[in-house]
């Protein structure tokens, strides 16, 4: 006889089965790491620089006397160990605009002679960043508008179901437009406004699944010996309520993604010099004739990352289905 | 019918109301004086009473020296008789802007719906039927990468590779028609705007065909097991009147509701695809209107895309009720 395993690891059992999921799950922490350590994979300083007889550690550590020294293509005596990018995402070079992909500059570089590559990878940030929070922003609301529409019930349902109809009905994209001219385009407000617009979808299903959950026993159970609302909701009845919930977030961080490099490509995103990928394939427009790379490379960024999350959110999706459990 | 339809318009009017005002409130009541802003953006603000007089004058001109609540009463009057007041930026009627923009995105995205519905719902049933196929495969793995592709990546590659610059010019640069095209005859003008409308179509319909191809896959591959579908194989049925009057007719239920859920994304979608081929339609006009804070075409754009969803969910409604006559429509409310 074998030991009964648990919902979660049933789950991530079958999502191992799928190869696809699975390759989407290692290219998204994949891109966490990127997003993570994009200091130590585009700099202008080295790992390591041994000179005069000492060990010097530049991207680790300050020295005032490497001040301003560049370490690219053997300028410098001595042993240079520089990251896979040489190059920070702000550093220009007004003598190599707009250049095709070449050794110097794998990616090529944009219009006031950036390196792309470098770019990109800072850029991984703000979709990660901006994906996840906004996401969790509007599950956070939705998880909790939802659950006392279907706790609750009655009137209060009504109320709420009503009010979720209403935002439905929002051209969504519009309304973000709208309130990032009037708020002013930034980081924060971005995340704030894709946050507080997207949680309707979120409600509806925790939602339906407390309708569900409410009429089972051991909600009664918990009721019967006391429980205050508060805790029969979040943790008895919640926690059978999440799975559903999370492929919806899986989703949600793809076409938030999608969102906010929708927003960066119409100047509404994230502001310069903070570089975003909507917004580098929004700047090559002006060179679009023959600078290919520049709408190549931060396209298939959002394209792959986008690709990522669908993948995983599939995977996840059918691990999680009981119908399509395969033999 | 004609009791249950008056019912459901007049459910419509409070949604409506509640979108506009939510609108209107938050645009009023957000940080930034646009009077102010553009006012001064044009030089007029001067020091002292005439910069004062000049904010003043623009603040009754669109109600803004009033409480939200009665502005929004003072616009919502005027709606009433179609009156969306005249655009903060050419000072032309709203109206007037909007009647010229609403027919190109119209149809524009009429054009790429029928595509899609054309291409998507056969090519899913084949997709389900020979399911594990080569085709199927090959055909889910496209799909999921069309899916994934953004939008606006897919019209620049376009604009790039087929309208002029170092490589392919086959294609123009954006607009709806030639300045040229003026006096051609009718059936030039149309080849003409068609050859402008490729590239913006193509762009609008691929997403679009990905996403209900998948769907129509996956409810088809629902209905095929279930098990009235066995009962008309072992009647002896052929494998046509099965697939296409049992199972299709079935799986035409969620497909309707679909149409209610891609209307509010069009107007979204058309500011983007716009932007891109510089199409004078309402995704430009709204853009527009939101660079320059002009409220009244805001408020007119938010107000007609809510009618056009609202409608869209009733018409789906009703829809619903054709293909499955099981659901009695006066039971759903």
């Amino acid at each position: 006889m074998t030991a009964a395993r648990g919902y979660w690891r049933t789950a991530w059992r079958e999502f191992r089965r799928n190869r696809l999921a699975l390759a989407g799950l290692v290219l998204v922490l994949a891109l966490f790491a990127v997003a993570l350590f994009a200091p130590f994979i585009a700099s202008d300083k080295p790992y390591i620089y041994a000179a005069d007889g000492r060990l010097r550690f530049p991207i680790l550590f300050d020295y005032p006397e490497l001040e301003g020294m560049n370490f690219r293509e053997g300028a410098v005596k001595g042993f240079v160990l520089m990251p896979p990018v040489p190059y920070t995402s702000s550093e220009y070079d007004l003598d190599a605009i707009v250049m095709p992909p070449s050794a110097r500059h794998v990616l090529g570089t944009d219009e006031q002679g950036r390196d792309l590559a470098a770019r990109m990878i800072h850029g991984t940030r703000v979709s990660i960043l901006i994906g996840f929070i906004a996401v969790f922003i509007y599950v956070t609301m939705g998880v909790i508008i939802g659950a006392l529409a279907g706790y609750y019930g009655g009137v209060v349902d009504m109320v709420i179901s009503r009010f979720i109809e209403v935002i439905i009905c929002f051209p969504t994209f519009f309304l973000i437009l709208t309130i990032l001219a009037l708020v002013g385009p930034s980081l924060v407000n971005v995340m704030l406004v894709i946050g507080v617009t997207g949680w309707t979808g979120i409600a509806r299903i925790v939602r339906g699944e407390f309708l569900k959950i409410r009429e089972m026993e051991f909600v009664q159970a918990s009721r019967a010996l006391g429980a205050r609302d508060r805790a029969v909701i979040f943790r008895h009845m919640l926690p059978n309520a999440l799975a559903p919930v999370l492929v919806s977030a899986t989703f949600g961080i793809a076409s938030t993604i999608l969102i906010e490099s929708s927003l960066s490509f119409l100047g509404f995103g994230v502001q310069p010099p903070t570089p975003s990928w909507g917004d580098i394939l929004s700047q090559s427009r002006d060179f679009m004739d023959f600078a290919w790379w520049l709408t190549l490379v931060p396209g298939f960024a959002i394209f792959i990352t986008i690709t990522a999350y669908n993948l995983v959110g599939e995977g996840f999706q059918d691990a999680i289905d009981p119908r399509s459990v395969r033999k | 019918m004609i009791k249950y339809l008056v019912k459901r318009l007049l459910l419509l009017l409070p949604t409506f109301i509640g979108i506009s005002l939510i609108t209107y409130a938050m645009i009023r009541l957000a940080p930034g004086d646009y009077t102010t802003l553009r006012a001064g953006l044009q030089g007029e603000l001067k020091a002292g009473a005439i910069g004062t007089e000049i904010i003043e004058q623009e603040k009754k001109l669109y109600g803004l020296d009033k409480p939200v609540i009665v502005g929004y009463w003072d616009w919502f009057k005027r709606l009433v008789v179609l009156d969306f007041g005249v655009s903060r930026k050419d000072g032309r009627p709203v109206a007037e802007r909007i009647a010229e923009a609403l027919p190109i995105t119209l149809s524009l995205n009429i054009i790429s719906m029928i595509i899609v519905y054309i291409i998507s719902i056969p090519g899913g049933i084949v997709s389900a039927l020979k399911k594990d196929s080569l085709y199927d495969r090959v055909s889910s793995l496209v799909l999921f990468i069309l899916y994934s592709l953004p939008s606006f990546w897919v019209g620049l590659l376009l604009l790039m590779v087929f309208s002029g610059g170092d490589y392919l010019n086959l294609f123009p640069l954006g607009g709806i028609i030639s300045d040229w095209a003026e006096d051609f005859s009718f059936f030039d003008r149309m080849v003409n705007i068609a050859w402008h409308l490729a590239l913006p179509v193509i762009t609008l319909t691929y997403g679009g065909f990905a996403f209900l191809s998948r769907y129509t896959r996956a409810t088809m591959l629902d209905v095929i097991n279930q098990q009235y579908i066995m009962t008309a194989r072992a009647k002896g049925l052929s494998e046509k009147r099965v697939v296409l009057v049992h199972a299709f007719r079935n799986s035409l239920v969620p497909l309707v509701t679909l149409m209610a859920t891609i209307l509010p994304g069009l107007l979204g979608g058309s500011v983007i695809v716009e932007s891109i081929f510089s199409i004078p339609g309402m995704g430009m006009l709204a853009f527009e209107a939101i660079l320059a804070r002009d409220i009244p075409v805001i408020m007119a754009i938010a107000s007609i895309s809510a009618v056009l969803t609202l409608l869209g969910i009733l018409i789906a409604d009703i829809l619903y009720g054709v293909v499955d006559p099981r659901i009695r429509l006066e039971a759903r409310q």
